[in-house]
């Protein structure tokens, strides 16, 4: 156990939890209290209190049946997707595993709004790439129509895929191999053994995957919002987003559709943490040892396709399709029609409002990812390694913003802080705050990971040497937590440049940013146009990304 | 050239011809194509100038840009939204106090009238006011005025449909042939509000039941309308804007447009000063040059719009105002008071709900 | 007598409802090199946290040199850092982003001293570990060995007055293990730290300490010196798990004569326990072969099973009070089968 010094360390960390509960909990009581409120929308306290708005949901049965029908099919692909691939790279010896483990993360950076439209542009009925390749090789009518339910479940599950296979392959990797060679020693066959041995044991992993793809999906916005409503297909949150942008605005059907999918993702984020707990001692072995892999003999060739396959789909086929769409002039039926120009990057870049949410964007991705660490850091040391009562309560209150819908804490957000005399409504600083408040669940994650890694006897020795706990930080901690550090700082860095959910209620003609802007010209402007800030901003994420990670192996001294 | 909306209102011919005269201030100040009442030293010193606009971000992007040339001290910033968004969103700040914004265009003037009401525009007479017809601003003048004339009609895509089988009349469009392969706009838009109200004054509900049962797909804003067409997605554009037509045109695209019988429906943008606006100066400068001949000409050039300033030229390729027969609301009290019947009845329309 | 270094009394340790160490008290002098021995869970670990100031007792008072660094009574607690004391832990706790003299240097460099007495120390202590070849090494490439060696050598670097051993050498293989355990000693020895040892081998604990503390379940079996914890345990639990020990069955006759079951009369040491049920016989104070020296207790056996440990056979004998473990020297090799005479004195019958 190791005790700060009373008087500084306490009141710096009291200082940090009061201003994380201010930050989190704050929003979510005016999500709460619009949702009761029926009487003029937006009014706090509100006028007049009632259920309606909760009863009124009976009119929004389809649109609910409609999420968890996609929610359901898209958490099947991605689970099956992430199972596959977790399965090809980490129990077969398919050659050139290491690097697709690394190409595995591209899909993460792409972010599923940009995913969406490179879809819309392969799949689309008549005119999507896809479709107009399969009628000139002679196939009849469309291939694909990805403006349909199962079009929607299928992007979604392509991106969030990769987050489904970096779980289900840690359970794996973690895996004690003397289970699996007893197996084979007893004279069991590979195949025998992978399902008899091997998938008994990493189910409890899949399945807690399964349960946290499903709560993700449940709140996923952008491909429902480019892909679902061109055909008139709604869910819950792209009906939040219709009820809030007419005049008058039904904020109340918002919070109270808000709140009820907010209800779904924590019971659904409960039991994957239960079944979490349960699983995990089955399978953690105390050596180092990594399960050897299956030789998979003649089908290592078809394996090696399956797993190529799955970058093809989501990363080289939509970039291909979003940069031949950026260079044309409008995008026409027939491909060899079109005309290329490079206005599309032009307007993009050099347009006041357009550039400017690029260097917003950066901005606040830099000041976030800086100060959102540091932060982080003290509270990551609380919950894990002081002994303050209520810390665990503390760490709910900073998990909380997880299960809220990012669209429905960005409506909180506005009405939290437009109601506050302070000035910050439409400015950046704002879109700071509301950015390191969804972000601190993933620092946390992130940090906690590298935590509890450190061994308490470590921070312990230089405490029994003398070391103050400053010193102790100073000298043992913070070092020892410099890689898990860096990479919090750049899963924060990425999540701000292409935060949504949340920045389009709050920006202000001053603080535009990047991903709000690209859906803006997608509505108003052409496709094309789009289509080249898309590009611009998965380009610079990419960039960012290896720069990142140069710099992170330089500070960690090795090899990241 | 007849107007549908009765007698004992002057054709719109005739209000162009003559505009009614006001007062504003006693000293303008002329400027390079234009007169002013602003201080334009203060405007230059506020240095910045904030719009609100359902416009297309292009085109807004475009219209500040070129205020900007005019004036380089004064740095512009836009938020484009369409019209129930966008005064949805300045409802919410107005209620907290928050003043962002100086000059405001809204395209549903049930809209314009409900702002009023609540003292949301600043009176400011412009110079250049005495162009426009009374008709065509507030009265007493100068809280807000017509920027510009939004018109829209039917439109298709010629590649899949055949002129001679293409529509002539608004009742034509709810042929079943169009079914699934028809768009709209969304109800937050002013010119949908307008096509509807003048629709349903001349068919009645039916009307849009049968609309409504070719499931057209409604669209935040006409580039969506217009690229989904132009692709081939779509066959017929129902509420398609003639000034998007132009533009489209101009690009080389494959559209074709359709005057429908009964006319073109009618909407204005209209554009007035916010009050408690950051910027008052700016925005009293901006007015009088957005309204001027200069800035009537290049806001058309930008967007194909028709311009409601007496003797002002029709849009690039574009047809002059008074040669068109239009459709628009006589009482636009009445018309603001449909507003909630109307997003009901379209929600159902456009499948939303 | 001077002062003792260490007083722990009426120590206790809970965890919400288990009570881990159970009201303990022992003193330690100076130079001494005490052990706490006990199987896992028995508490002794927790003991040793509470004196180096890692873990919050519930009761009790713990002094290092006559100053209070715990009273529950006065509501006192030193923090870890102040308390002068230094600790090598069971998983060395090196830290790998630092060289081996940086890990070694830290607690002089904590204490502000100047830079020529730092060195001057690290290379002292890194001599005396032997690991002065390595003072540059980046920490986190040392094999288990070394890195138990830079624990020890960064634990004595400042000089403490306390020096606390938390099961250091567990994680070493056998070898190592018992050539570390001499080297530890001396080092204790020529340094004259007063040291507090946690262990759960008992052969260790014999090996090096001055005096050993048996514990079980959070209480205090037995303390003593090495030969009377062996010689004279003073349970049966401290029999068992001191030694490889025979317990036999029975009762007490008369006065200095204990039946066993299965008959057999046994001349035992003296004892003040009242009812004794057992007697303890260690392995290694019976002989098979020999000519009984006068005033033994003699039995007839026969050897059951004969295992070869290396440095010593141990038999399995029957006899009539059941099965007895023999431990004879290599040279005594007697094949299974083969009928013996048993013969032990009666000072090593322990009555428990």
């Amino acid at each position: 156990m190791t005790r700060p010094n009373l008087s500084i360390a306490t009141l710096m960390m009291l200082l940090v939890l009061l201003l994380c509960a201010a930050l989190v909990i704050y929003p979510v009581v005016f999500i709460v209290a619009e949702s009761f409120n029926i009487g003029e929308p937006g009014v706090f306290p509100p006028g007049e209190i009632g259920l309606h708005n909760f009863a009124a949901m009976s009119e929004d049965m389809d649109v609910i049946a409609n999420t968890l029908m996609v929610a359901f099919g898209a958490t099947i692909m991605a689970v099956t997707i992430g199972f596959i691939l977790a399965w090809i790279l980490t129990r077969t010896n398919i050659p050139g595993r290491a690097r697709l483990e690394r190409l595995m993360e591209l899909p993460y950076y792409m972010t599923p709004l940009v995913g969406a439209m490179a879809w819309g542009i392969l799949a689309a009925p008549k005119t999507g790439l896809l479709n107009q390749a399969w009628r000139v090789f002679g196939g009849g009518a469309d291939l694909f129509d990805i403006y349909s339910p199962l079009g929607i479940a299928w992007v979604m599950a392509l991106f969030e895929g990769t987050v489904a296979f970096v779980m289900i392959s840690a359970a794996m990797k973690s895996m004690d191999p003397s289970l699996e060679e007893s197996s084979r020693v007893m004279g069991a066959g590979k195949m025998h053994t992978a399902l008899r041995i091997t998938l008994p044991l990493v189910a409890p992993g899949v399945l807690s995957a399964t349960v946290f793809v499903f709560a993700e999906m449940l709140g996923a916005f952008a491909a429902a919002f480019v892909l679902g409503i061109p055909g008139r297909f709604y869910v819950v949150t792209t009906a939040i987003w219709e009820a809030t942008q007419s005049f008058p605005p039904d904020y109340g059907r918002a919070a109270a559709l808000g709140l009820s999918l907010f209800a779904a993702m924590v019971v659904t984020l409960t039991i994957a943490k239960m079944i979490m707990r349960k699983g995990s001692h089955a399978t953690i072995s105390g050596k180092a040892f990594r399960p050897r892999p299956v030789d998979a003999g003649s089908a290592r060739w078809l394996l090696m396709a399956i797993a190529w396959g799955y970058i093809v789909l989501a990363v080289i086929l939509p970039l291909a399709a979003l940069l031949l769409t950026s260079f044309q002039r409008f995008a026409t039926v027939i491909l060899f029609d079109s005309v290329f120009t490079l206005a599309n990057y032009q307007t993009a870049l050099s347009t006041g409002t357009l550039g400017q949410a690029f260097v917003n964007s950066l901005i606040l991705g830099l000041s976030v990812a800086t100060i959102g660490v540091a932060i982080i850091g003290v509270l990551t040391w609380i919950i894990y390694r002081s002994k303050i009562q209520g810390r665990t309560a503390i760490e709910y209150v900073v998990m909380f913003p997880q299960a809220v819908p990012r669209l429905i804490f960005g409506l909180g957000l506005l009405w939290a802080w437009i109601n506050i005399p302070i000035p910050i409504y439409g400015t950046l600083w704002l879109l700071g705050i509301a950015y390191f408040t969804v972000f601190l669940p993933l620092g946390l994650r992130t940090l906690a990971g590298v935590v509890m890694q450190i061994d308490r006897s470590l921070e312990e020795c230089a405490r029994v040497c003398g070391a103050s706990w400053m010193q102790q930080m100073r000298s043992v901690s913070l070092p020892l937590l410099r890689p898990g550090i860096a990479a919090a700082w750049l899963l924060i860095f990425i999540a701000s440049i292409r935060e949504l959910g949340a920045s389009i209620f709050l920006m202000g003609p001053q603080s535009k940013v990047i991903s709000p802007a690209i859906i803006n010209a997608w509505l108003s402007s052409s496709s094309e146009l789009s289509a080249a800030m898309a590009m611009i901003l998965t380009v610079t994420v990419f960039a960012a990304v290896i720069v990142l990670f140069a710099v992170a192996r330089k500070l960690t001294g090795n090899p990241a | 050239m007849k107007l549908v909306h009765g007698a004992g209102a002057m054709s719109l011919a005739v209000l162009l011809a003559f505009p009614v005269v006001a007062s504003a201030c006693d000293n303008p100040r002329q400027m390079d194509g234009f007169k002013t009442c602003a201080d334009v030293a203060k405007a230059e010193q506020e240095g910045g100038l904030v719009l609100y606009s359902p416009d297309p971000e292009e085109n807004s992007a475009k219209l500040m840009e070129a205020f900007h040339q005019a004036f380089p001290k004064i740095t512009t910033n836009f938020i484009r939204l369409q019209t129930g968004a966008l005064y949805q969103k300045l409802m919410t700040e107005r209620r907290a106090k928050v003043y962002q914004v100086d000059v405001l265009q809204l395209t549903d003037m049930g809209f314009v009238l409900d702002f009023q009401k609540r003292d949301g525009y600043v009176q400011y007479v412009s110079p250049e006011m005495t162009a426009y017809n009374s008709d065509f601003k507030s009265s007493p003048e100068g809280y807000w005025t017509w920027g510009s004339f939004i018109m829209a009609g039917l439109a298709y895509n010629p590649k899949l449909l055949k002129p001679e089988d293409a529509p002539k009349t608004w009742k034509d469009a709810l042929d079943p042939k169009y079914s699934g392969v028809i768009n709209t706009k969304i109800a937050a838009s002013g010119l949908q509000h307008v096509t509807w109200y003048e629709l349903h004054t001349l068919y009645g509900d039916d009307y849009f039941q049968k609309l409504g049962e070719l499931k057209p797909r409604g669209f935040d804003s006409y580039v969506q309308q217009f690229d989904r067409t132009i692709s081939g997605q779509d066959t017929l554009i129902h509420t398609a804007q003639y000034s998007a037509y132009l533009l489209a045109k101009a690009k080389g695209a494959p559209i074709a447009f359709v005057f429908p019988e009964e006319g073109l429906t009618l909407t204005p943008g209209v554009f007035g000063l916010v009050s408690d606006a950051p910027h008052p100066n700016a925005a009293q400068l901006f007015m009088d040059w957005f309204l001027s001949v200069p800035g009537q000409t290049a806001w058309d050039t930008i967007s194909s719009l028709n311009s409601p300033r007496t003797g002002a030229p029709p849009p690039p390729n574009g047809i002059a105002t008074d040669k068109i027969k239009l459709l628009y609301p006589k009482d636009w009290q009445a018309f603001l008071a449909t507003h909630d019947q109307f997003v009901k009845i379209w929600a159902k329309v456009t499948g939303v709900r | 007598m001077t002062d003792p270094r260490i007083e722990v009394s009426g120590l206790i340790v809970r965890y919400n409802d288990v009570v881990a160490v159970d009201n303990i008290d022992f003193s330690i002098q100076a130079g001494e090199l005490v052990t706490l021995l006990g199987p896992s869970g028995c508490g002794k670990t927790t003991t040793l946290r509470a004196i180096a100031g890692l873990e919050d007792p519930s009761a009790g008072v713990i002094r290092l040199n006559n100053e209070t660094v715990y009273s529950s009574a006065q509501r006192r607690n030193v923090p870890s850092e102040k308390r002068g004391l230094s600790m090598v832990f069971q998983s060395y706790a090196i830290w790998p982003h630092m060289t081996v003299s940086e890990n070694v240097a830290y607690g002089l460099n904590i204490r502000k001293l100047p830079r020529a007495e730092v060195d001057r120390n690290v290379r002292r202590v890194l001599e005396l570990v032997q690991m002065s070849n390595y003072a540059d090494r980046p920490a986190s490439k040392l094999s288990g060995g070394q890195q138990q060696r830079i624990a020890v050598a960064r634990a004595i670097a400042f000089s403490p007055t306390v020096l606390l051993f938390d099961e250091p050498l567990s994680n070493l293989d056998a070898k190592l293990r018992t050539e570390m355990r001499v080297e530890l000693r001396e080092l204790q020895r020529r340094l004259d730290i007063t040291s507090v040892y946690v262990t759960h081998d008992q052969e260790e604990a014999l090996a090096i300490s001055d005096r050993v503390i048996v514990m079980n379940h959070g209480k205090i079996e037995q303390i003593g010196s090495p030969e009377t914890i062996y010689n004279r345990p003073e349970s049966i639990f401290v029999a068992d798990f001191v030694g490889a020990a025979n317990l036999i069955k029975g009762s007490l006759k008369s006065p200095g004569t204990f039946e066993t079951i299965g008959g057999l009369h046994l001349k035992a040491a003296a004892t003040t326990k009242q009812n004794p049920t057992t007697l303890a016989l260690r392995s290694a104070y019976i002989t098979l072969q020999r000519d009984a020296d006068p005033g033994s207790n003699t039995a007839n056996g026969t050897i059951h099973r004969r295992m070869f440990h290396g440095d010593f056979i141990q038999y399995v004998v029957d006899w009539p009070a059941g099965q007895l473990i023999v431990r004879r020297p290599p040279t005594e090799m007697i094949e299974e089968g083969a009928n013996v005479t048993i013969a032990f004195a009666p000072e090593h019958c322990i009555l428990l």
